[in-house]
């Protein structure tokens, strides 16, 4: 009997799965390579109300040995795809942004398509996403708007710290989802909290939209073509389906569309928006060199700008209390300005004394491995590029290396040795993803 | 504490500097050694790895997870085996590689090698048989190597993700900046001895208990905390930096293009923030930054040279600004 139901609905998910592919062409593009089925499973599957309850277990396949090692390195390997298809070279990142993530409030989000319900997953999500983004891009601030019954909502100002922003969604039953959403509303909503930012940080509207429909009160096109000469880039993960709407704001505002097929999937589209996006070539519109500067006031890149910035020193919590200039309180710990040697409380910020921009030097390095990724390392896949001296252990962590070939999937390394194009010492498949992902920096080359 | 622990220890074997340094590297390594014996003997299932980061590439010296294998048969009777398997390979691997004739020993010593390295192990450790509290001591007897500002801070982070506390001890020379913000950043300790012969009661009892019991004892906390940063144009270590707002690239003085993403900055920014430089305090106030024309006294120089050159409009400003800051 169990047996039974087992095959129908394995039979449904792949009579599915096609259907799925035409309606998120995005993600199917991406999907359409993986030829192995048990890799993509989790994909696949189009809605989870069509299953009858979740099969985790699918997602693994074990081999004859009854070993998982095989599913790992479909992982693996899939992340390696990844990277080769990303460019290896430095490009430009805007850094210090500014987000309004604007959240569907509407009762379309309380269906329990996603497990526990809509709202609750988003919320969730939200908070995961807020975190890393803080993490990723610490000079960057997020603002909060909620749609609900028909109209934008503020629901956390504009803020650059993390904890102000998560208490801003903390409480559930504040934003209790009622009523139809509205596109424009929050849309516009959303560019007048950013209109007063400088030009040469990013603006970026991130949706999470959950329902079919929008109720707007006038011409949605109009507000998305001052969208585009606001230069804001709007980006949309939907929960239910495609709308044409939601397409043309994201592709006329040179952001990212997706639509979520699963809990999964919802993470990996939200997640990809963490990263800082490449600047956009419009923005590069440099003048032909040669021309005199000094005639032309108009700088090359209104976008950017030299700061002066200043490094403090941290004094210890021990220290002899003394008075800050902020808030003239009696502390012992502070930082110091470097230039005026005035006590602050906090970083980062401006001095009160001498106006100096102070920031703690960690905040900027943060966002220095996007400016220097680590090279790709090229997987070894023949016998000949095994030189008979080469080391036999990783060059990270000394696991050992397999002697002889191991039958391996497309992209990854017969011998598990991944090399570095620099220094030339071969790393373990863990070691390779973990370099590129946690350490940006090579253990061997030390670059 | 229930738990074992794991330690790496990171060790800076630049010739040239333990050249230089009062504490001798035999007398160093005996006190080290006991120290690393103590580390085993007090969990029975601690694990210890050490690196060595020799100039220009760094090695694995010991790992307990797997024990050398070219080591003595013949065990002393006196001597509890795991402390002579240590102490063995690690004076074996050190003198094997110091001895290594092709060893430049005016390169500075790849600390960030070994130190990437070590956290490699950690996570192969961790993710075949999940550590609690893993840690890193790195025991450097090297000035700061600005060039490698950048891999030090981006291992500092991996560290944060991977909740490992790095400890740091500078043994001789002056203090260095990017450990002391690796220790802040990671929760660990710093220490920069000033009496090298009770080095081995330092460690004892600084970097011995596990971060875990730390809360409970008095380990030494930091003093001040430089947050300086190296400048990406000449590796200086600078602590008033000026920071392209595209890439947050540092520079030491102002430039017209970002060496890093090849930003071209405006011209008007450049002339205030290289009139602002040289007088550090008086013309601070550049946040209000003034036009040239905006002042009488600056629009009558600009009448007296009507072709204005950069150097007039850059002592204009600076003037102006004078002008401005007293006038508020």
């Amino acid at each position: 009997m169990e047996v039974d139901s087992d095959s129908d609905i394995s039979l449904d998910l792949d009579h599915q799965s096609s259907k799925a592919k035409g309606k998120a062409k995005a993600k199917a593009a991406a999907d359409k390579k993986k030829a192995d089925k048990g890799k993509a499973k989790a994909k696949e599957q189009p809605y989870v109300w069509e299953a009858s309850f979740a099969r985790s277990w699918d997602t693994v396949q074990e081999d004859e040995a009854g070993s998982l090692q095989a599913s790992v390195e479909d992982l693996m390997a899939r992340g390696r795809r990844r990277r080769l298809l990303a460019p290896a070279s430095a490009i430009r990142r805007t850094i210090i942004r500014h987000l309004i993530l604007v959240l569907d409030l509407s009762a379309s989000m309380m269906d329990r398509d996603m497990r526990p319900t809509r709202f609750d997953l988003m919320l969730q999500y939200a908070r995961e996403f807020i975190s890393e983004w803080f993490d990723q891009n610490p000079l960057g601030q997020i603002g909060i708007v909620g749609m609900r019954a028909g109209l934008g909502e503020r629901v956390g100002a504009m803020s650059g710290n993390p904890q102000e922003v998560l208490k801003s969604i903390s409480d559930r039953v504040k934003l209790e989802p009622v009523g139809e959403p509205s596109l424009q509303n929050a849309i516009e909503m959303a560019r007048n909290n950013m209109s007063h930012l400088p030009t040469h940080s990013s603006r970026e509207i991130l949706i999470l939209f959950g329902s079919l429909t929008t109720c707007d009160p006038g011409n949605i096109h109009d507000t998305l073509d001052t969208c585009v000469q606001n230069k804001i880039r709007i980006s949309i993960v939907a929960l239910a389906a495609e709308m044409k709407i939601c397409r043309e704001l994201c592709d006329k505002t040179a952001g990212q569309f997706g639509v979520a097929m699963n809990e999964g999937h919802f993470k990996d589209l939200l997640f990809e928006l963490v990263p800082p996006p490449a600047q956009r070539a419009a923005a590069r519109s440099a003048r032909p060199s040669g021309t005199n500067a000094g005639l032309n006031p108009a700088p090359a890149n209104p976008a950017a700008d030299l700061m002066m910035m200043g490094f403090p020193t941290r004094l210890p919590d021990a220290s002899i209390p003394s008075l800050c200039v902020c808030h003239s309180e009696l502390k012992s710990q502070g930082f110091l300005c470097p230039r005026c040697l005035s006590k602050v409380c906090d970083v980062p910020t401006d001095c009160d004394v001498c106006g100096l921009m102070i920031v703690s030097s960690p905040h900027l390095a943060r966002s220095y491995h996007h400016l220097f990724p680590v090279k790709t390392f090229t997987a070894i896949m023949k016998d000949l590029d095994v030189a008979p001296d080469a080391a036999d252990a990783c060059h990270g962590c000394t696991r050992i290396f397999p002697e002889r070939a191991t039958n391996a999937k497309e992209g990854m390394s017969p011998f598990r040795r991944y090399r570095c194009p620099d220094c030339e010492n071969d790393f373990c498949s863990e070691c390779d993803v973990f370099i590129h992902d946690v350490i940006h920096c090579c253990p061997g080359c030390g670059k | 504490m229930d738990n074992s622990s794991h330690l790496s220890v990171v060790l800076d074997l630049s010739p040239a500097q333990w050249y230089q340094s009062p504490l001798s590297l035999d007398s160093f390594l005996a006190q080290l050694l006991v120290f690393l014996n103590a580390h085993i003997a007090l969990k029975h299932d601690n694990s210890l790895a050490v690196f060595g980061a020799l100039p220009d590439k760094s090695v694995m010296l010991y790992a307990s997870s797997e024990p050398p294998m070219d080591t003595p048969a013949t065990s002393d009777p006196n001597c509890y085996p795991p402390f002579k398997r240590l102490d063995s390979a690690v004076t074996a691997r050190i003198s094997e590689q110091l001895e290594d004739p092709l060893l430049d020993v005016t390169t500075p010593s790849a600390i960030v090698g070994a130190l990437t390295k070590a956290l490699c192990y950690i996570n192969r450790l961790s993710v075949a048989t999940g550590l609690v509290d893993p840690r890193i001591l790195i025991l450097s007897v090297s000035p700061d190597l600005s060039n490698a500002y950048i891999p030090i801070m981006n291992s500092i982070f991996s560290a944060q993700k991977l909740k490992v506390t790095i400890d740091a001890g500078q043994i001789y020379g002056p203090d260095t900046v990017f450990l002391q913000q690796a220790a802040h950043l990671t929760g660990g300790s710093y220490l920069h001895l000033t009496e090298t012969s009770a080095l081995l009661q330092y460690l004892i009892m600084t970097f011995l208990p596990p971060p875990s019991i730390r809360k409970v004892i008095a380990v030494p906390t930091q003093d001040k905390i430089d947050f300086r940063a190296a400048c990406f144009c000449h590796k200086n270590i600078v602590d008033i930096g000026f920071v392209c707002s595209v890439c947050l690239s540092i520079f030491c003085q102002p430039t017209p293009v970002c060496s890093t993403c090849r930003t071209k900055f405006p011209i008007k920014t450049l002339q205030r923030l290289n009139a602002s430089r040289p007088l550090t305090i008086s013309s601070a106030n550049n946040s209000a930054r003034p036009t040239p024309v905006s002042t009488p006294r600056s629009a009558a120089t600009a009448a007296r040279h009507p072709p204005m050159s950069a150097e007039s409009i850059q002592n204009g400003s600076g003037t102006s600004a004078v002008a401005n800051g007293s006038g508020h």
